[in-house]
């Protein structure tokens, strides 16, 4: 048989017992209540609490927002319309306009060989003369946004002059501060064009009178003002809408009925959902299967389709903004999944052992609801509330979006998105400031969601 | 192949380190393990849950997920050749051909949407290089072997259409397909009634015997290792605790733990003496193990040394090692139940450490 | 299974019957008699409607023509295009909506079992991260925030490039279907691809994935035979809620694009308050959500031997 290899020698007081041992395990983590330890979790999760912050900052961008900012969000600055943030807001004062006859063209803006200025092209008026064309009975007067290749890239006239000894124009139509081309084209006694044209640069700049700064209050002493100094228009931090609103004050007045839908409805439904969960799975039997049944079926209805029905029969009256009815109508419509859910738990937790311990231990009804069915189930509901809320604030943007969510001209995200859509090739930003509005609000409140229910739920708290 | 004893060593795990970085940090599952089963014979690795005798089996099948997992060191042998890391040694694969494996929870163990008998016949279709249809129809003729009633029909139906016993002859007849020398059997019966578990030792037994493959038992129940094992290792915190023939380990358990777990065995015989005696306390943390021996803080017996020094496995017999320090020659301790190395099979020498030697 | 399939189809009827009354009821309560609007002044059509529907008799008597006229599958006239039926709007429009929304389905599928399947096996790699974040932009993202900025960067990659790669707007040729399906099916691939990854991870963890790699599997027919099928079936029973999603977002994407589906012409008629088409419309796709839904809870069943077999 085989030998022991060479063993060490011990010295006698190793050999001695060991005394004091205890075997009792020592408990090592404090104690900490379920919520102190989901909050404690929940803050361990950077992209939660990131969020958190997030939706702290919309709140106060919502409400303390307009305090600070403000501004009459359905003000027109028909001087800033479709402004980009950032834009240049200087304007020269001119003196008020009066109508030009033609004639005495402005000192550097002598009549040229063909067509030319009059005068340096403002927002209040482009001044144009030209010469005389051969064989042209009456002239079209055209202007473009690019130089125009040849005479069909034209489009739509102006102004055709009838008079062919008129050779001037003077164009006052929605000038904005930009470049425009501007082309003149000979027309013959039969009205066809001759293809002679031609075309110059225009260089327009903002201009702004007196009066008007006197009006917009722009400078203390308006009274100062010479033509020739510049003023500042008044600020728009993130630019203007196409009807030269405050997009800044837009997008506060919006997320009030944006927030208003996507918190109001998620709490009223979740609540109407957790009282009729409850009820059903308290009560169980016949009545449970009857308002299951209901629920299932309410489930059933196309979602959107139901919002946009309901909104066609109660939303757009004359003079409503149709958030009443939205508000309405979510509750209606979204209430069935937490009532679902909520039965489940109450199902689920009623044969939990450790209820049926507590009621062997002569628990009476109420104390089984206060100390177990409640607590157990609110983490569900929290997280269920949170989540409704983008989905709510989703809906809400969606049908505005169609035209059939808040009525005009009530601001709210949805509805700003499709206001933006129309002018979104020329001023991006009036639709892409509403759509990160909702998109940042929508990724808080999911992130916010999935950190609670990461936090809230008792598996994986388990499975740590 | 005839049953039993060639005497070859079939299959040897020397010095086996198995650690898994976690967020708490680094948990040493396994620490230096070594074992050897021969062919035709049954080893059992014993111990409680935690204890990382599956991990050290599924460390060798190189069924742990790396990472988070880690070999540290240690090596494994079929036939005296090294195959830790690889998948195949000669051409033949190590998982389901040289080695097969069946596991605790039949029912989460087997694919719930794929038909029994094309589960079976895909280890057919992939080591053996079976046609679908040839494949098939001897998953049937293996269905028939492990006992199950109308196997065609059988081999048709999917999980869920078979009961706990059912689906764990099932798993064998997989694990067999390819006719391995070793079967690694981890806790094949704990999730099955006590009338099945009875059934399937059995028939695994059986199989045995004719086709004389090694079985690696893995099990914390003392009566199914009494039922099945040659030999016996006990596993406690990451290491074997002791390992004996399984008549030694039973009739002269030599560590208290070993001990402890016999105590905590119920037997048929209800005098007070036999009454069921649980081992107080639980096993250490495996994210710092002691430095001494840990086992100690549970340890009646527990010495000054055992606190610092992590005892080497002593000779205790023949083929009978033991890491306690009771065994040491110098401690003159009786202590009843517990088997002693006599006196005259120690060589005393001079200090110094023991090696450890493979079990 | 077949009493299932039975019992299901019963209540999809019933819901449609619901619907159908909801519309009628709703459409009654309109504030103002639709008829005397200004919408229908036109006395032909005003003549046309009444023999139609028997305006002129009681509303009970209205519900039987409505619900009658509705089963022969008649949803009537236009009020705003005298003598065009609705059926034709519908027959004329839908196939467009539905092609776009069968591509924007497969995009979002499959991509959602792609991706969901990459990240998890690429779990707290690069990859995943990347995915993962495009995947909560794209829930975060309401769909006509993509087709709008789908059509604004479309324009100037053309406009860059100096060629159109693919048509801004419009409809008749594939090219017009790449992008506005990709924008519809944008919001539901993200969601699938959350729900792939999450399948796809409870999947890998699985007792049964340890067993096919002790059989000594090939990592890639674990992941073909055994990982994917298994993480992808729940994705299928989203499928119903992803159509009702990607049907009704489809409203806003083919307004963006400008595409001549059913769902343009649902939200002009709204817009219009054109009622019979409202109602019909509203029928039409109630009756189409409710089914998809059941077909697809079918279609699982009969895909996962699990519930097929009990």
């Amino acid at each position: 048989m085989e030998k022991n290899p060479i063993i060490r020698r011990l010295r006698p007081e190793d050999l001695a017992a060991l005394s004091g041992q205890s075997s009792a395990p020592v408990l090592v983590r404090p104690s900490r209540s379920y919520w102190q330890d989901a909050w404690g979790r929940l803050k361990a999760n950077k992209r939660a609490l990131v969020s958190l912050y997030i939706i702290i900052g919309l709140l106060v961008f919502t409400f303390i927002g307009p305090l600070v900012w403000q501004v009459d969000p359905a003000l027109q600055d028909i001087d800033q319309i479709s402004v980009a943030p950032g834009a240049d807001r200087g304007a020269i004062v001119v003196d008020a306009f009066e109508a030009w006859d033609g004639q005495a063209p402005a000192p550097g803006f002598a009549a040229g060989d063909g067509l030319s200025l009059a005068g340096q092209p403002t927002t209040q008026s482009v001044k144009l003369q030209w010469q005389d064309m051969a064989g042209a009975d009456s002239y079209l007067v055209y202007r473009n946004n690019f130089v125009p290749d040849n005479v069909n890239t034209l489009g739509l006239p102006l102004m055709q002059i009838s008079d062919p000894s008129q050779r001037f124009y003077e164009d006052r139509l929605d000038l904005r501060p930009g470049t425009y081309y501007y082309s003149v084209a000979a027309l013959d006694a039969f009205d066809q064009r001759t293809g002679d044209y031609q075309t110059v640069v225009a260089d327009v700049i903002r201009v702004i009178t007196v009066n008007e700064v006197r009006t917009r209050n722009l400078v203390d002493d308006p009274d100062a003002l010479r033509p020739g100094d510049e003023v500042r228009l008044s600020w728009h931090p993130l630019g203007t809408d196409y009807l030269g609103r405050d997009m800044l004050a837009r997008l506060m007045a919006g997320a009030r009925v944006s927030l208003f839908i996507g918190l109001l409805a998620p709490l009223f439904f979740v609540a109407f959902g957790v009282i009729y969960g409850a009820t059903s799975g308290f009560v169980g039997g016949r009545l449970d299967s009857v308002m299951m049944r209901f629920a299932d079926f309410v489930v059933a209805l196309p979602f959107l389709l139901f919002m946009i029905l309901f909104q066609v029969v109660f939303g757009i009256g004359p003079g409503e903004s149709g958030i009443i009815p939205m508000l309405v109508a979510l509750i209606i419509l979204s209430w069935p999944a937490t009532a679902r859910l909520v039965r489940g738990q109450i199902l689920q937790i009623r044969e939990e052992a450790y209820v049926s311990a507590a009621r062997l231990l002569g628990a009476s009804q109420n104390y089984l609801i206060l100390r177990h069915m409640i607590p157990n189930t609110l983490g569900v509901i929290l997280v269920t509330l949170t989540f409704a809320v983008p989905a709510a604030i989703f809906t809400e943007a969606f049908l505005s979006f169609i035209g059939m969510g808040v009525a005009p001209p009530t601001a709210s995200w949805g509805s700003m998105c499709n206001e933006g859509l129309k002018t979104m090739l020329t001023h991006p930003h009036e639709l892409i400031f509403p759509a990160a509005m909702i998109s940042i609000t929508v990724l808080a409140f999911n992130l916010l969601g999935d950190g609670l229910r990461d936090a809230l739920d008792a598996k994986m708290r388990s499975t740590e | 192949m005839s049953a039993n004893v060639s005497n070859e060593t079939l299959l040897s795990v020397d010095n086996l380190h198995v650690e898994f970085a976690t967020y708490g940090g680094i948990v040493q599952a396994v620490r230096g393990v070594s074992f050897s089963v021969e062919t035709g014979q049954t080893l059992a690795i014993v111990g409680e849950s935690g204890c990382g005798k599956s991990v050290s089996m599924q460390a060798v099948m190189g069924l742990i997920p790396m990472p988070p997992g880690r070999i540290r060191q240690g090596s494994a042998k079929l036939r005296g050749q090294d195959f830790l890391g690889k998948t195949h040694i000669d051409g033949k694969a190590i998982c389901g051909d040289e080695i097969g494996m069946i596991f605790q929870d039949p029912m989460s163990s087997l694919n719930p949407t794929m038909r029994i008998g094309d589960q079976i016949a895909e280890t057919l279709e992939v080591h053996r290089g079976y046609s679908r249809s040839q494949a098939f129809a001897r998953a049937i003729e293996l269905l028939e072997l492990v006992k199950i009633p109308e196997a065609e029909k059988r081999a048709r139906q999917y999980p869920f259409e078979f009961s706990g016993g059912m689906l764990q002859r099932a798993m064998i007849a997989m694990a067999i397909a390819c006719k391995p020398s070793v079967l690694i059997a981890d806790e094949p019966t704990t999730a099955l009634d006590v009338t099945i578990q009875a059934q399937i030792l059995d028939l695994l037994k059986e199989i045995q015997q004719e086709t004389g493959m090694a079985i690696i038992l893995i099990t914390h129940d003392l009566a199914v290792v009494a039922r099945m094992a040659d030999k016996v290792a006990v596993m406690y915190a990451g290491q074997i605790v002791e390992s004996a023939s399984v008549d030694d380990l039973f009739y002269k358990s030599a560590h208290p733990y070993t001990l402890g777990l016999k105590l905590a065995m119920p037997s048929n015989r209800s005098d007070a003496a036999n009454q069921l005696q649980p081992i107080p306390g639980s096993p250490p943390d495996l994210f710092s193990p002691p430095a001494g021996c840990a086992y100690c803080a549970r340890c009646p017996w527990a010495m000054q040394v055992c606190q610092g020094d992590n005892p080497p496995p002593f000779v205790v017999g023949d083929r009978h090692y033991a890491r306690c320090w009771l065994q040491h020659p110098q401690n003159e301790r009786d202590i009843d139940g517990l088997y002693r190395v006599p006196a005259e099979q120690v060589a005393d020498g001079p200090s110094g450490s023991a090696k450890g030697s493979t079990v | 299974m077949l009493w299932y399939t039975l019992k299901r189809l019963l209540q999809g009827v019933i819901t449609v019957w619901f619907i159908a009354t909801a519309t009628f009821i709703g459409m009654h309560n309109v504030p103002g008699d639709p008829l005397s609007g200004e919408r229908a002044t036109n006395a032909a059509i005003r003549a046309n409607l009444e023999a139609r529907y028997g305006l002129d008799r009681p509303v009970t008597e209205q519900y039987f023509i409505y619900m009658r006229n509705m089963l022969r599958g008649d949803f009537g006239i236009s009020y705003t295009q005298q003598n065009r039926e609705v059926n034709d709007i519908i027959r004329e429009h839908f196939p467009v909506s539905a092609t776009l929304g069968v591509l924007a389905v497969l995009f979002a599928a499959l991509g959602g079992i792609l991706f969901g399947a990459l990240t998890a096996l690429f779990r707290n790699r690069l990859p995943d991260y990347i995915i993962m974040f495009l995947v909560i932009l794209g829930i975060s993202v309401p769909s006509f925030v993509f087709a709008a900025l789908g059509q604004l960067s479309l324009v100037n990659i053309n406009s860059v490039l100096g060629f159109s790669v693919l048509p801004v707007a419009g409809w008749g040729s594939v090219s017009h279907m790449l992008l506005p399906a990709l924008v519809l099916g944008l919001g539901t691939m993200a969601y699938m691809t959350r729900l792939m990854r999450s399948s796809m991870l409870e999947v890998m963890s699985s007792d049964y994935i340890r067993t096919a790699k002790a059989k000594g599997l090939s990592p890639t027919r674990i992941f073909s035979r055994h990982q994917l099928r298994n993480a992808a079936l729940p994705v299928i029973t989203v499928l119903g809620p992803a159509i009702a999603a990607i049907t009704t977002g489809g409203f806003v994407v083919e307004l963006v694009f400008a595409i001549p589906g059913l769902g343009r012409y649902f939200v002009q008629a709204v817009q219009q308050l054109d009622y019979t088409v409202i109602m019909g419309t509203t029928v039409f796709y109630g009756a189409f959500l409710v089914f998809m839904v059941i077909l697809v809870d079918l279609v699982y069943g009969w895909i996962d031997p699990r519930v097929r077999l009990q």
